[in-house]
């Protein structure tokens, strides 16, 4: 935060505020971190632990909608403090459906460990540990007010979608050369594009940063990679 | 000084094409140019430069001090009425610089008309508060007096709260309805420039929406420039906003540009409470 405003009690709610924001992206990130875990060790007490968790980042997100709410009506902010309370709003909210999507992968993980092992899982946590990054760097560029580190998450996010779309490939292979694989594969898909969404919703962080420190939206388009919404499958390998 | 020149001189936004508008593009009406204002040998007012459009809302604000009551002041000469206060630079309002020593002041002051922090209703009734303005400048049949003095209550929005009661004094209203009813005395002469200062500061949170309310009314035909301490008055009220501290012009520019993302840091740390 900038400097002081001359009511104190001010910089205290907008602290609380920050803080609530950073609160939520610690939990994330390690939310995402124990829903991995739970996939690759099989554990389905860790998984069940970040299902039971996920309460809390929902509560912290009505606490942050509470301070905002309180905020913008009792102190009437304009210019930069209104950003700041409008992205902590926006990021919030993000922040809680990285939470969703994280346990999201721990609820099907619990599936998985039912069924015999199949090995695309082990392109799953290189995946699981870009979007950890993407989280970490962007709540750092929060924490920092860097706008430029936003921006470098912001573009990163072309490479999860690339990794997204190869898992897509090879788990298709799969199915198609052993339809017994068919239910683990799917599940498999399914977190996939859960954590790929997962880094969608830490470009609109990126995003919110930007606009929070400049004051104007991002406004360049941003690079995709994630193809796999084009992908056809083709069982006979005909045209 | 032409009204051609003068524009030349102060950037405008670049002219739009007639058929893209959506809204009329503002005129200028007034044009403050290289103003310094003197109390005594205090200088109150360095080297001020800005616009005032037609049809259009400027607010002024900035710390007690920073010259912004000074500057309405300047606009139609009421510092005159003090000796040991002088401005120098120009005002040019259609054209003319009303800082000239050829200007009839009782003219320009019906051309410029003010309203004060603190309602200042004359002590006689409301009719005649409204009256007296006008037959100073003109002579009207007693029906067109009448009808003068109603539409300027009406645009005031008081009439339907006095017409019952014209001859009572004017004295007798609320703080709210003898500000309105100072707006209407001043409007009443037909003026093409209201400056406002303060208007609001004086009544409770009602008055004062009725009084924002009635700015939005007026902002269809007259230009008004208004002074304010509350800064959420000049983002309700206000087409453009100028800050000012320390008899200096910080920045001016569209309200909503100076309570989104001011240039100025200086500007900044006012609006959201930081200044030092």
């Amino acid at each position: 935060m900038a400097s002081e405003h001359i009511a104190r009690a001010y910089d205290e709610e907008l602290r609380k505020l920050n803080n609530t924001v950073a609160e939520m992206g610690g939990l994330a990130e390690s939310q995402l971190g124990m829903a991995i875990d739970a996939v690759v060790t099989r554990d389905t007490e860790v998984a069940g632990q970040v299902v039971q968790n996920d309460d809390k980042m929902d509560r912290l997100e009505r606490e942050l909608d509470n301070l905002a709410i309180r905020l913008l009506a009792l102190r009437q902010p304009v210019a930069r403090d209104l950003r700041e309370i409008f992205s902590a709003l926006k990021i919030g909210s993000d922040l809680e459906r990285i939470g969703d999507y994280a346990a999201n992968v721990a609820k099907r993980s619990i599936a998985l460990s039912q069924t015999p092992a199949v090995r695309p899982v082990y392109a799953l946590p290189r995946m699981a540990h870009l979007a950890q990054e993407l989280i970490k760097d962007v709540l750092d560029s929060y924490v920092q007010r860097d706008a430029d580190k936003a921006y470098a998450v912001w573009i990163r996010d072309a490479e999860l979608d690339e990794m997204y779309s190869s898992l897509f490939r090879e788990l298709l292979t799969y199915m198609m050369e052993d339809p017994r694989s068919i239910g683990s594969c799917t599940h498999l898909l399914f977190m996939a594009k859960n954590i790929e969404r997962i880094g969608d919703h830490a470009t609109n962080i990126a995003e919110n940063l930007y606009y929070l420190v400049n004051g104007r939206p991002l406004e360049e388009a941003r690079p995709k990679g994630d193809m796999s919404s084009l992908e056809v499958v083709r069982p006979d390998g005909g045209p | 000084m032409s009204l051609a020149v003068a524009r030349q001189a102060m950037p405008l936004p670049p002219p739009v094409p007639r058929e893209a508008r959506v809204q009329p593009s503002p005129e200028l009406k007034v044009l403050i140019r290289d103003v310094d204002f003197y109390y005594g040998d205090f200088k109150a007012l360095k080297s001020i430069t800005l616009p005032l459009h037609d049809k259009r809302v400027t607010a002024f604000i900035g710390p007690s001090g920073c010259g912004k009551s000074t500057l309405l002041r300047v606009l139609n000469r009421i510092y005159q009425l003090y000796p040991g206060q002088r401005a120098t630079g120009e005002v040019i309002v259609d054209g003319e610089n009303i800082l000239s020593p050829g200007v009839d002041l009782n003219l320009l002051r019906a051309k410029i008309g003010m309203v004060f922090q603190k309602p200042t209703p004359f002590p006689m009734s409301i009719y005649d508060n409204i009256a007296f303005g006008i037959r100073l400048y003109e002579r009207l049949p007693h029906h067109e007096l009448d009808d003068r003095v109603e539409s300027a209550l009406r645009r005031a929005a008081l009439w339907d709260e006095v017409k019952d009661k014209l001859r009572q004094s004017g004295l007798g209203l609320s703080g709210g309805q003898q500000q309105r009813l100072c707006i209407a005395r001043a409007i009443a002469v037909q003026p093409e420039v209201l400056l406002l200062d303060e208007p609001a500061s004086a009544l409770d949170p009602i008055s004062t929406q009725r009084i924002e309310e009635l700015i939005a009314e007026l902002k269809g035909d007259y230009c008004i420039a208004i002074v304010t301490h509350n800064m959420q008055q000049a983002a309700r009220s206000s087409d453009y906003t100028a800050f000012m501290y320390l008899g200096e012009l910080i920045e001016f520019d569209e309200t909503e540009l100076i309570f989104t993302r001011p240039k100025q840091k200086h500007t900044e740390d006012y609006i959201t409470g930081r200044f030092g």
